[in-house]
């Protein structure tokens, strides 16, 4: 028997695709389910007695901070500590090295663009504390940016369950970098304190960040609609740093759209970026790009077309 | 294909654990406590020891200073898998040669995730 949903059809799609208007970001098939356990759970503690009066509430009143909650929520992604371990590794063996020579008694800005609950920016203050001998003449900084969040606020907590550190983690980076607390772990605060993490909107201006020698981002792109790719990638090569480096996923490439970065020979998934400002290279003909359109204006409509259309088939 | 030990006074965690593991491709035997595991060991030594830490006749840390102490007794990837969270508790397992550490309970993620980080997946 299929477990019982609470939201009408109409909903779930309108819930879809505010998250596409939103953040670009397309849930997939299988949204139904994502949408009943992450927003039943928000529902709970925005103090709605149900998950469909939280919805009905969304798109009544459009209340944006309520928006960008339920979007928040339904982006969150299961992470863990050290995934994509080659990709991980490039920073300590490629980058850093290459880096080094240029910025010696200079500081390294490295930021984790959509950081959800932060194990990556762990993972990467852990590495460099492993290597602060070789590196002791240079200081880090770490920016773990991503969308306003339940996740983002366990990545600035650093708090992590039995089941979150037992998930990529070695056992001597453990006890070694953090301390228990009841059933919890928790992040020892000399890591802690080499990271900053902000709240913002991925697909917004990101000039306020500032800019860095690397940006991570790795293995979420395909989960972004086309014209969301544009936008998103175009946001990144303004924070990349002339002859800085954006890390992707390892088997990510810049193939179709590429803001004037070149693939590190033999090193899949990094991108140096160009000294000189080139014209994006944007080789997908369907891909428009974005019109800075009302994009909850538009959900809504989307969500009455959508009512008229269930309402034209039942009725 | 990988052997490994799964040592457990329980039985139903041995189950459990040796199920996991057979799914992940290990050829799995089973002890149920220390002293049943150094007699195997000493006729067939495994690839790999999947470890409790409390069981009767003799427990897991004084399983584990006895192996390392047998001729290839070093070979082994020992897990420890035990409901011991204690830092100074897990801190003495690793100065004994433990290889990597899981905290019950477990899933098959965790398992996995483990026996990657120990290298043997």
């Amino acid at each position: 028997m299929g477990a019982v949903l609470s939201l009408t059809p109409s909903y779930y799609e309108a819930l879809k695709r505010l998250t596409l208007e939103l953040a670009g970001v397309n849930l997939g098939a299988d949204h139904t389910f994502l949408i009943e356990t992450r927003l039943s759970s928000l529902a709970r503690t925005e103090g709605f007695d149900s998950l469909t009066n939280m919805v009905e509430e969304l798109f009544n009143t459009g209340e944006s901070r309520l928006a960008v909650q339920v979007v928040s929520s339904l982006l969150e992604r299961d992470t863990h500590f050290n995934t994509d371990m080659p990709s991980l590794n490039k920073l300590e063996d490629v980058i850093i090295p290459q880096l080094h020579p240029i910025h010696k008694n200079g500081t390294i800005r490295i930021l984790s663009f959509g950081c959800s609950s932060g194990q990556e920016p762990y993972c990467i203050a852990m590495a460099l504390d492993k290597a602060k001998e070789k590196y002791a003449d240079l200081k880090f900084e770490i920016v773990g940016v991503d969308y306003p969040s339940i996740a983002l606020d366990r990545a600035k907590s650093g708090r992590y369950t039995h089941f979150d550190v037992q998930r990529g983690l070695p056992i001597r980076d453990l006890v070694t970098y953090f301390e228990r607390d009841n059933e919890d772990w928790v992040v020892k605060s000399k890591i802690r304190n080499m990271i900053t993490f902000e709240e913002t909107h991925l697909l917004s201006n990101l000039d306020k960040l500032g800019d860095f020698h690397v940006v991570m981002f790795r293995n979420a792109l395909p989960h972004y609609s086309s014209p969301a790719q544009v936008r998103v990638l175009r946001g990144l090569a303004t924070l990349v740093k002339p002859l800085g480096y954006l890390l992707l996923g390892s088997n990510e490439t810049l193939n179709h759209i590429n803001f004037g970065f070149d693939p590190l020979a033999l090193q899949k998934g990094v991108f140096r970026k160009r000294q000189e400002k080139v014209e994006p290279v944007i080789e997908d003909p369907s891909i428009k790009k974005p019109n800075g359109r009302k994009t909850f204006e538009r959900a809504k409509r989307n969500l009455k077309d959508v009512d008229k259309f269930t309402q034209s088939k039942t009725g | 294909m990988t052997s490994c030990l799964v040592v457990d006074d329980s039985r139903m965690i041995r189950r459990v654990a040796s199920r996991i593991l057979k799914d992940l491709k290990f050829d799995t035997s089973e002890a149920e406590n220390g002293q049943d595991a150094i007699d195997q060991c000493r006729v067939d030594m495994p690839d790999a020891i999947l470890l409790d830490w409390s069981m009767p006749v003799m427990d897991g840390l004084s399983f584990l200073k006895e192996l390392r102490k047998e001729p290839d007794g070093k070979t082994p990837v020992v897990v420890f898998c035990t409901a011991e969270r204690d830092v100074l508790k897990i801190t003495k397992a690793l100065d004994a040669g433990a290889d990597e550490y899981i905290m019950k309970p477990f899933d098959s993620d965790i398992i996995e995730s483990k026996f990657q980080q120990a290298g043997l997946i």
